[in-house]
């Protein structure tokens, strides 16, 4: 079946439905039709969740506030360790390797920003900021996903959407086709030898040929034409920039997986991956400690993937989200309690960088929500509104975050106009 | 001809309504959506039985004879444990955790937190009742009632992973929803709104009537009653937990999703206004602490005793009576049957199923006022269940795949977690979808390329093991055998070909029986129902 995708696009699924195919079939269909994408101009998002909360106060320092230091006596980061930023935010000393990044004003911050909804739990924030629905719990699909499926222009390969891990996370559950790949070298049929595994993945090809039409058949094609891609791409053979070394753990080999993929060319247009280990409720740590190990490995994976991409990054977005921050006081166990407002990093070529921004709403008792934690002053959609925007190029926030249009006047300035 | 003398006929004859149908296939296709897929040769005695005489016997599920459960149920140490043996463990689980993790920030060592021996024994048990699913799904002869207790596990869905959840999800499988499943769905549902695990999930445990205040605060921590654990708390955390506020108003999540998934439907004509009312009716309704069992608790301090006016009825400070009013209405109101209703035709039918069937499944609710398997009956006896249109069309969620795949290839499921991993590596965990939604049911969800290919490489996993299809030199009788015990002979003439071909040059019998079962279940023929 060669129904091109762009005379889908043009005549909708209303046309195909009178010709008794089902127009969800169609879309996927076109996506399996095959056109040359080459190093193109496409803009490239990358998503890290730092699941479990992460302390914003202690990611990006509030050091030129006293409060910041009254309240947390033994986990405070010294103002002496602090990579100053502008004289009164700075970075946590394990994400020094970022400086340079905010230094070419590729790196900027977001601070207080969060969910509109005050739930302390993880699982219903985190929820909230996949779905894109603060508060709404029934919305079954996630709004990465929703991007995809009303953003029909870039449908044209299975790698448009990856996740990296085991299963798809909610921010990518729906109707638009995306990919979870656990490990790039591992996708595609399991067979030890290079040539039973192409025997193997051939004759599954010809068993979903003959599957005629629907979601089977054209989902199969999308299967077997990323196998195909992969297997030129080569992931085996890859091999970072020169000089550039990951952090051994999971988070440099994903964001390695993330920076062969972009360089192999196969239409990636969204990845996300999860990175945990932010639950700090007890021995956070300062300067060392706990939290600094985490963010270490971060700043250096971050760091190294930059550099990996050099010139490619002017059109990738990276950017870090946690379900909500913690708790302005340190706790009697020398960590912090669930919160609320937290810190997000953009880094990229199309970031506006060299800025925190967003409105700090200060850490003074009176400016705290319910009395204890930062305040949020940047509902998350008006930060991922301005990046699918002003970055993807998506035109209908609306069906993107339903129940919320992020306004233009609302926008940050993140992305470079 | 009326619907009723159609079925009448039906139940007479004991032939299926759908003409075009043979015996062994219409038995194929009942044990496709009444069962999770045929054993081998089942489709045949099923069609020698008759299989309307079978769905009435599956309809009749405690008279089914079910030997091999009991013994296999008995290695599941999991039913052993009540709510409170669990909270207990869960308890000292997460004490063992937290020190660990002091100990571990002290001395930069993490290495030991993941063989703290009470945390490796509470994740075992939360991999038991995964397992156990997948056992009775595979090996009870009673496979609807099986298919019924995931339909409504999922239409009742509470994510196992939220808090004490943990521990409360086993006792709301074992003592909730599996004694209901073929009930009455007035008292499936008055169930679950009373079972802890949903007051816990959708947060009505902490719903409050706005200004009431919890005798205990009035007084803390003096009644005699410890707080859970809080004796052998650091004094720091301690004190941190008295600081931390209690609920102060109502919590409408619950009422919310009773409303638009439970009951109604989101279409069901109610508006923000009706969920607050029925939040309000609701407050009281919690749990109590896990050092009492967290059980059931109505706490009439928390309730709001004002009058609420919901759907034309008045709640008059009733107390718990009022909740308890509310939901024998909304079980029987129009839009909740027939928002079930076409929920049960998207599972047994189609995913978009025809008005007929909806409609029948409708009126017999009314009928009985609301016995689930008058419901079904009504399901199976339609002319949609039995059209062309409706054989073969879905396609298997990743549980049903696995399960179909474990009864066909006569593997027997042992119990380590393995094919638990299994499904949820196919993207469905079980008892883990975060959303109220459940999972959703239809192909557009399941089917995409990387699922797909987990399909395959779980298709040629399986085959490993299969212990149905006997070693057959002749490679023709071999594809045949297998079309005939693993798809009750509807495997299509492509996939015949192409799993000849792909013999062709293979000359041991083992390897070519565990590649063409392989291919089989990995195959187009056998994702679809």
């Amino acid at each position: 079946m060669t129904i091109s995708r762009r005379i889908f696009v043009k005549a909708g699924g209303l046309a195909m439905v009178s010709l008794g195919l089902d127009p969800l079939f169609l879309a996927r269909a076109a996506f399996a039709a095959r056109r040359p994408i080459g190093p193109s101009a496409r803009p490239i998002l990358v998503c890290l969740f730092q699941r479990g909360a992460v302390d914003g106060l202690n990611m990006i320092v509030p050091h030129g506030e006293p409060a910041y230091y009254q309240e947390r006596p033994r986990i405070a980061i010294p103002a002496g360790d602090v990579v100053d930023l502008d004289g009164h935010f700075g970075l946590h000393p394990s994400l020094a390797p970022l400086k340079e990044l905010w230094d070419n004003k590729s790196l900027a911050a977001i601070h207080a920003i969060g969910s509109p909804d005050g739930t302390r739990s993880h699982f219903d924030a985190q929820d909230y900021m996949e779905t894109g629905t603060p508060g709404v719990k029934s919305t079954g699909d996630g709004w990465m996903n929703r991007y995809c499926q009303h953003d029909r222009e870039h449908a044209d390969t299975p790698f448009r959407a990856v996740a990296f891990g085991p299963q798809l996370p909610r921010i990518l559950a729906g109707s638009a086709p995306s990919l979870a790949i656990d490990d790039l070298q591992a996708f595609g049929l399991r067979v030890p030898q290079e040539a039973a595994r192409d025997r193997l993945t051939r004759a599954f090809e010809e068993l979903y040929d003959g599957a005629g039409t629907g979601l089977l058949a054209s989902s199969s094609r999308e299967g077997f034409d990323a196998v195909q891609m992969l297997k030129r791409a080569d992931p085996t053979q890859y091999r970072p920039a020169a000089g550039v070394e990951y952090p051994p753990g999971r988070l440099g080999k994903t964001l390695l997986q993330i920076a062969q993929l972009i360089k192999a060319d196969v239409g990636l247009e969204i990845a996300f991956a999860d990175c945990s280990g932010w639950d700090t409720h007890v021995n956070q740590g300062s300067s060392e400690g706990q939290l600094s190990t985490r963010l270490r490995e971060l700043g250096l994976a971050l760091a190294a993937f930059n550099r990996d991409l050099g010139e490619r990054m002017h059109n990738v977005v990276v950017l870090t989200m946690s379900e909500f921050g913690r708790t302005i006081r340190e706790n009697g166990n020398s960590g912090t309690d669930h919160g609320h407002a937290t810190a997000m990093l953009a880094l990229g070529g199309p970031v506006n960088g060299g800025r925190v921004l967003g409105r700090w709403p200060g850490l003074g008792v009176e400016q705290r929500f319910e009395g204890r934690d930062v305040a949020v002053t940047t509902d998350f959609r008006d930060l991922f509104g301005e990046i699918v925007a002003r970055h993807l190029g998506a035109t209908d926030l609306a069906m993107v975050f339903p129940g919320y249009t992020p306004s233009p006047t609302r926008f940050l300035g993140a992305i470079r106009g | 001809m009326p619907l009723s003398l159609i079925a009448t006929l039906c139940f007479l004859t004991t032939q299926a309504p759908g003409a075009t149908l043979t015996p062994r296939d219409s038995a194929f296709h009942a044990l496709n959506r009444l069962a999770y897929g045929a054993r081998p040769g089942e489709a045949d005695s099923i069609a020698r039985v008759g299989v309307m005489k079978w769905i009435e016997q599956q309809l009749d599920a405690d008279h089914v004879p079910d030997p091999r459960i009991a013994e296999r149920e008995r290695q599941f140490k999991i039913l052993d444990y009540d709510r409170g043996d669990l909270a207990t463990r869960y308890r000292d689980a997460q004490r063992e955790r937290q020190r660990m993790q002091r100990e571990a920030a002290a001395t930069g060592d993490s290495t030991q937190m993941r063989t703290a021996r009470p945390m490796q024994e509470f994740r075992q048990l939360g991999g038991e009742l995964q397992q156990l699913a997948i056992v009775r799904a595979a090996v009870s002869e009673r496979q609807l009632r099986e298919v019924m207790v995931d339909f409504w596990t999922n239409h009742f869905n509470v994510f196992v992973g939220k808090g004490a959840d943990r521990f409360l999800v086993p006792s709301y499988i074992e003592e909730t929803i599996r004694p209901r499943a073929l009930g009455r769905f007035e008292d499936l549902l008055i169930a679950t709104a009373e079972s802890p695990a949903m007051l816990f999930y959708l947060d009505n445990a902490q719903s409050v009537a706005p200004g009431s205040t919890p005798p205990a605060q009035r007084r803390p921590f003096s009644l005699g009653r410890r707080r859970f654990g809080m004796n052998e708390m650091p004094e720091e955390r301690r004190q941190r937990l008295q600081r931390r506020p209690p609920p102060t108003g109502i919590n409408e999540n619950y009422a919310r999703e009773l409303l638009e998934l439970h009951t109604l439907g989101v279409d069901g004509g109610y508006t923000q206004q009706d969920i607050i009312q029925v939040a309000r009716i609701f407050t009281g309704w919690s749990i109590e602490p896990p050092d009492r069992g967290s059980g059931f608790v109505f706490r009439d301090w928390a309730h709001d005793h004002g009058t609420k006016h919901v759907f034309g009825l008045t709640f008059d400070d009733d107390g718990k009576d009022e909740g308890i009013k509310l939901l024998k209405f909304l079980a029987n109101e129009h839009a909740t049957m027939h928002h079930v209703s076409a929920k049960l035709c998207a599972r047994f039918v189609a995913d978009e199923p025809p008005d007929g069937c909806v409609d029948a499944a409708v009126a017999a609710w009314q009928k009985t006022h609301g016995d689930i398997r008058a419901v079904l009956r009504a399901i199976f006896t339609s002319p949609d269940f039995w059209s062309a249109q409706a054989v073969r069309s879905k396609v298997k969620t990743p549980f049903e795949f696995v399960v179909s795949a474990v009864r066909a290839t006569g593997v027997e499921p042992d119990d380590t977690p393995r094919l638990a991993q299994l499904v949820a590596r196919l993207g469905e965990p079980l008892y883990q979808q975060p959303a109220p939604t459940g999972y959703a049911e239809t192909e557009a969800h399941w089917v995409n390329s990387g699922a797909l290919l987990a399909r395959m490489n779980a298709a040629m996993m399986l085959a490993k093991d299969c212990s149905s299809i006997p070693s057959i030199d002749d490679h023709a009788q071999l594809v045949d055998v297998i079309d005939q015990k693993l798809l009750a002979g509807t495997m299509s003439a492509h996939t015949k070909s192409v799993i000849l071909e792909q013999l062709t040059d293979i000359t041991d019998p083992g390897q070519a029986r565990a590649l063409a079962v392989g291919l089989a279940l990995g195959g187009p023929d056998f994702q679809k129902q």
